[in-house]
C-alpha cells in the first residue's frame, strides 16, 4: 500500500467506525436542587408523614412507635443514608469513573456524597456476592446500559429507611436504578423493592444539576455521649402511646388516612375513591429454604464461615492448624470435613524464601512442595445445642491434640482427637441432659471448660489471639461469644441471628436480659471501621454474615419488643392477652414464624416468662450446676 | 493530489449511501422507543402540592422570583373562574405533574398526541414544525425530536434507544401548581421522555420538565415524574378543569 492508500485507509476508518461504549458519561460534580419536596429532604420530613409511600401496615406500626432519639445511641450517630434514600437527602453528589487503563472501558461509577460511604457500580460484569455475605449501606451495585441510560442493579443492603421519620426500609430490600442525563441534569430512577415493609414497589425520580465549581467536602463524624441515658435503654414509643402521628395532618390539613401512607395513596384515584385495598395486619414471612450443602463464605483473612450445617460454623483455618466454633449438626459432618479439606487444600503452608542470614537452613530442602495440612485443634461449643454442638463428635475424632510436656503428657489418649472448648455448664448440660434428652456420647463432650467470665487460648493461633467469652443466661446458661482478636471477629452463637427473633431456652437457662446483656457487649467490643459499618464483623449463629450496625439494629428490636412486653406485664395482661396484643407486628414480616423450631408466641411466651409475667416470680437463672 | 481524488471518491460513496435509503423515515417509524398507551401517574413526590390544592402561599420547591411569589400571593380562584381560566392550573408546564392518567398515541406519523384525565387536555407533539404557530393555548406548540442512543450514530456496538425531547413554546400564561404559583406566557418548556422496563414487567415512563421562565423564576425549575404503564384505558375517567 501506498502513502496515498494508507491515508484512505485511515481517513475511512476514522470517519466509519464508532467506539463501541459510546455511552453518555456520568462523571461530575452534580448539585442536588430541591425542586421537589424541599421541606421533606432539607429540614427534614415530620413524624406521621407517610403520604405517598407504599408501605406495609409492619412499617406504619414501626414508623408510629420510633422515636427520633434514637437517633442519639451511639450506633446511629455516624450512619449515612442508605443508596436508596441518599439520592433524596440534602447533599452534594460526585460520580467519578474508573477506566481499565488497557482497554480504556469504563470499568465502575463511583459516587459520593457528602456523608456516605463511596459507592461502587460495577460495569465489569461481576457477578454479586453470595446471599449472606455483608450487607452495606451502600449495597453491592452493578450496571449495564440500556441505551443511554444506566441500570444499577443493587442488593446487599443494610437496613434503612425510605423516609427519615421512621418508616423503615428492611435489608431484605434491593434497589434498581435508572441514570439519565439530559444535558447538565441528571434524573435518577430509584425503585425499592422490600418484601418485608413494602406492599409495591417504591418509585421516584430525582434531579441533580452539573455544577462545575462544587467541591464536596470532608465530612468526619465521631461519636459523643449526647444524652445521659442508662445502659442499653433504646427510645421507642410504645404501641398506641405516640402523640405525634396525627400532628402532620392536622397542621397540613390533610386527611389522617391519606397521611397514614399505604399503596392506594399513590394513585390518583384515592383522590376520588379512598382507600380501596383494606390494611392488611402484619404477617410472618413463608419459610424459606436454605441451599442444600455447605456453603464457604470468606469473612476476613483466614477466617470463613460455613453455612449450611445447622447452626453457623466459624473456622480459622492456617499453619497452626483448624479451630472451628461449633460443629453443626451430626448429621452434616461428613459435609462439614469436606469444606473444611477444601479450605485447607485452598491454602498456601509452603515455608516462605529465606532472606539473608540462612545460616542454618537452605530454601532448597523444601524443594517448593505443599506440606501435608495441620490438623483440625479446637472446636469451641457457642452452646450445648445439637445444631451447634451436635458434630463434636465426628468432628473431634478427625482432628488431634499436641500433647507433651506440662500438657497432659502422661494420659495416653490426651492426643486422640481434637480438643473441645466449652463454658462449664454445657459440659454439664451434656452430662446431665433433661428429660428426654439425650446423654452425649463422651468423645462428644467438652475437653476444656472454663467457669470465669471468660477464657483465652494460651498462645497466638493462626497468628492472632482468641478469647471465649461467657455470657450468663442469655440464650441459654452456657452462652459463649468466641472473639478473634487480630482478625477482629466475633462469632456470637444464637445470642444473634438474622433470620429469627432469639431463641430463648428457657429450659435451659436463657432469659431475655441475657440476651440483651450478649447483644449490648458484642456492641461493647465492636469498633466500626467507617461511617458505623465494617469493622468488627459478626457472624450470627444463624443468618448472614454481620457488623455492629446489624446487631445494633437487632439489639434495638429485641429491646424494644422486651419492653413492650414488660409494659403488658406490669399493666397485668395474661401470656394469652399479650400474645393478642402482637408487641411483635411491626417486625413479624423480618423475624416472625408461625410454625417450625421457634415461632412468634413461643418467642413471646419466653419473654414474658423471663420478665416474670403472670405474677410468677421471674425464674432464677437455672443454677450453675457445675462449680460456684 | 491522488489522497485528494481518494477523499473526494469516499466523500461522494458516503453522500450516496445517505440518499440510497430514500425519504427519512417518519417520526413514527423511527421512534427508538414505543411511548403510546395508557399510563397513570404515581404521586410518590411532592405529594401535599399534586394530590390536593395547596393553601395559598405554598410554594415550597419552586425558586419563585419577586414577581412570582406577588403574584402567587394574589391567587384568586374565584377570579380564575370568574374569568373562564379554570384551567391554569392544568397548563403545559404542570400537566405532566397532575395526578391523573395519560393516553398517548400517533395521530399521525410525525404527531403524538397525550390525552390527560386531568382537566381533560390535550398535547400534539409535533415532529415536523407546524407551518403556523397560531394563538397561545394552555397546551403550546411543541416540537419533538427523538434523541437516539450513542448520539444517533449508528455501526457495531451502538447502544439501542433513546429519548423524546419536547421544546414547548407559546402557551398562554398559567400555573406551576393549582394555588396560583405562576408562569408567563413566555415560559420555554423542555422535557425528556425516557422509557423503562423492570424484570418484573411493569413498564415506566420518567417525564423531566425543566422550566424556563425569568418573568416569574430565579432559575428553572426541575422535576421528574413517573407513569406506570396500565394495561388497558377501561379506567380512563377524564375531569374538567377546575381553579381550585
Amino acid at each position: 500500500m501506498n502513502l496515498s492508500g494508507t491515508a484512505f485507509f485511515f481517513l475511512v476508518i476514522a470517519c466509519t467506525a464508532v467506539p463501541a461504549s459510546a455511552q453518555i458519561d456520568f462523571s461530575g460534580e452534580w448539585a442536588p436542587r430541591f425542586w421537589e419536596d424541599q421541606p421533606e429532604r432539607v429540614p427534614g420530613p415530620e413524624l406521621g408523614d407517610y403520604l405517598g409511600i407504599p408501605i406495609s401496615e409492619a412499617a406504619r406500626l414501626r414508623a408510629d412507635t420510633w422515636d427520633a432519639s434514637i437517633q442519639t445511641l451511639p450506633e446511629w450517630q455516624c450512619r449515612p443514608h442508605s443508596a436508596d434514600y441518599i439520592w433524596r437527602g440534602p447533599s452534594n453528589l460526585r460520580i467519578s469513573k474508573e477506566v481499565d487503563p488497557v482497554s480504556r472501558d469504563i470499568t465502575a461509577f463511583h459516587a459520593e456524597w457528602l456523608r456516605s460511604v463511596d459507592r461502587a457500580i460495577y460495569l465489569d460484569g461481576r457477578p454479586h456476592p453470595p446471599a449472606d455475605a455483608l450487607h452495606t449501606w451502600a449495597g453491592f451495585s452493578t450496571a449495564k446500559w440500556d441505551g443511554d441510560m444506566l441500570t444499577v442493579t443493587v442488593t446487599h443492603l443494610k437496613e434503612g429507611y425510605l423516609r427519615r421519620n421512621g418508616l423503615p426500609r428492611s435489608d431484605k430490600a434491593t434497589l434498581t436504578e435508572h441514570w439519565i442525563r439530559n444535558g447538565d441534569i441528571l434524573t435518577v430512577m430509584t425503585i425499592v423493592t422490600d418484601p418485608v415493609y413494602l406492599t409495591e414497589p417504591f418509585v421516584r425520580t430525582t434531579d441533580y444539576e452539573l455544577d462545575l465549581r462544587q467541591q464536596v467536602p470532608p465530612y468526619p463524624c465521631g461519636v459523643v455521649q449526647e444524652i445521659d441515658r442508662k445502659k442499653g435503654e433504646i427510645p421507642s414509643f410504645l404501641p398506641g402511646t405516640n402523640p405525634y402521628t396525627t400532628e402532620f395532618a392536622t397542621r397540613h390539613k390533610l386527611p389522617v388516612d391519606a397521611t397514614r401512607g399505604g399503596a392506594d395513596t399513590m394513585y390518583p384515584d384515592f383522590l376520588a375513591k379512598g382507600r380501596t385495598q383494606p390494611i392488611a395486619p402484619p404477617t410472618a414471612p413463608p419459610a424459606t429454604t436454605s441451599p442444600p450443602g455447605i456453603q464457604i463464605l470468606p469473612v476476613r483473612g483466614n477466617v470463613y464461615m460455613l453455612l449450611g450445617a445447622g447452626g453457623n460454623i466459624t473456622i480459622s483455618v492456617g499453619r497452626d492448624g483448624v479451630l472451628m466454633v461449633d460443629a453443626g449438626r451430626a448429621q452434616m459432618t461428613d459435609q462439614v470435613l469436606t469444606a473444611i479439606r477444601q479450605l485447607q487444600s485452598d491454602l498456601d503452608l509452603r515455608d516462605r524464601p529465606l532472606g539473608s542470614g540462612a545460616e542454618t537452613r537452605s530454601s532448597v530442602a523444601s524443594r517448593n512442595t505443599e506440606p501435608p495440612a495441620k490438623p483440625i485443634r479446637y472446636i469451641v461449643d457457642t452452646s450445648a445445642d445439637p445444631d451447634h454442638a451436635g458434630g463434636n463428635e465426628k468432628i473431634r475424632a478427625a482432628g488431634r491434640t499436641f500433647t507433651g510436656g506440662n500438657v497432659a503428657g502422661n494420659i495416653a489418649d490426651a492426643g486422640e482427637g481434637a480438643a473441645i472448648l466449652a463454658h462449664e455448664n454445657v459440659l454439664q448440660r451434656l452430662l446431665e441432659p433433661e428429660a428426654g434428652e439425650q446423654k452425649a456420647p463422651t468423645d462428644a463432650q467438652p475437653t476444656d471448660t472454663y467457669y470465669t467470665d471468660s477464657m483465652k487460648l494460651s498462645h497466638f493461633f493462626n497468628g492472632e489471639g482468641i478469647q471465649v467469652i461467657h455470657q450468663p443466661s442469655a440464650h441459654t446458661e452456657g452462652d459463649s461469644l468466641v472473639w478473634f482478636r487480630g482478625s477482629d471477629i466475633i462469632a456470637a452463637g444464637d445470642i444473634y441471628s438474622t433470620v429469627s427473633y432469639p431463641v430463648i431456652d428457657v429450659k435451659h437457662g436463657g432469659t431475655i436480659n441475657g440476651v440483651i446483656d450478649g447483644l449490648n457487649r458484642i456492641l461493647d467490643l465492636s469498633v466500626a471501621e467507617f461511617r458505623t459499618e465494617g469493622g468488627t464483623l459478626v457472624i450470627p449463629g444463624h443468618g448472614r454474615l454481620s457488623d455492629s450496625a446489624d446487631v445494633a439494629y437487632y439489639r434495638d428490636m429485641v429491646t424494644i419488643l422486651r419492653d413492650r412486653v414488660q409494659a403488658m406485664i406490669d399493666k397485668g395482661m395474661t401470656l394469652d392477652q399479650v400474645k393478642a396484643a402482637r408487641p411483635t407486628g411491626d417486625y413479624e414480616p423480618r423475624y416472625g414464624a408461625s410454625s417450625g423450631p421457634w415461632t412468634t408466641d413461643m418467642f413471646v411466651e419466653a419473654v414474658y416468662t423471663t420478665l416474670g409475667g403472670g405474677k410468677k416470680p421471674a425464674p432464677a437463672p437455672a443454677p450453675a450446676r457445675g462449680r460456684k | 493530489m491522488k489522497v485528494v481524488a481518494y477523499i473526494l471518491l469516499f466523500s461522494a460513496l458516503v453522500s450516496a449511501q445517505g440518499r440510497q435509503g430514500g425519504a427519512p423515515p417518519t417520526a413514527r417509524a423511527a421512534a427508538p422507543i414505543d411511548l403510546t398507551g395508557t399510563w397513570v401517574s404515581v404521586v410518590t413526590e411532592d405529594w401535599r402540592w399534586r394530590m390536593r390544592t395547596p393553601p395559598k402561599g405554598d410554594y415550597a420547591s419552586v425558586p419563585l422570583n419577586e414577581a412570582g411569589t406577588k403574584a402567587a400571593d394574589a391567587w384568586d380562584p374565584a377570579k380564575d373562574t370568574a374569568a373562564g381560566e379554570q384551567c391554569r392550573g392544568y397548563g403545559v408546564a404542570a400537566i405532566m405533574r397532575m395526578p391523573g392518567r395519560i393516553r398517548i398515541s400517533w395521530d399521525n406519523d410525525t404527531t403524538l398526541k397525550i390525552e390527560t384525565e386531568a382537566g381533560t387536555q390535550t398535547r400534539l407533539l409535533n415532529f415536523v414544525a407546524p407551518a403556523q404557530r397560531g394563538e397561545p393555548s394552555w397546551q403550546g406548540t411543541s416540537i419533538a425530536n427523538w434523541q437516539f442512543a450513542g448520539g444517533g450514530r449508528r455501526g457495531g456496538g451502538t447502544a439501542r434507544g433513546g429519548s423524546l425531547r419536547i421544546i414547548t413554546t407559546n402557551m398562554r400564561a398559567g400555573y406551576l401548581r393549582k394555588n396560583g404559583v405562576p408562569y408567563s406566557a413566555n415560559a420555554r418548556l423542555t422535557e425528556y421522555i425516557n422509557r423503562t422496563t423492570e424484570a418484573n414487567g411493569d413498564g415506566w415512563l420518567v417525564v423531566t420538565t425543566m422550566v424556563e421562565d425569568p418573568q416569574s423564576l430565579t432559575s428553572r425549575f426541575v422535576t421528574s415524574s413517573h407513569f406506570k404503564k396500565v394495561p388497558d384505558g377501561s379506567a380512563w375517567s377524564p375531569t374538567p378543569c377546575s381553579a381550585s
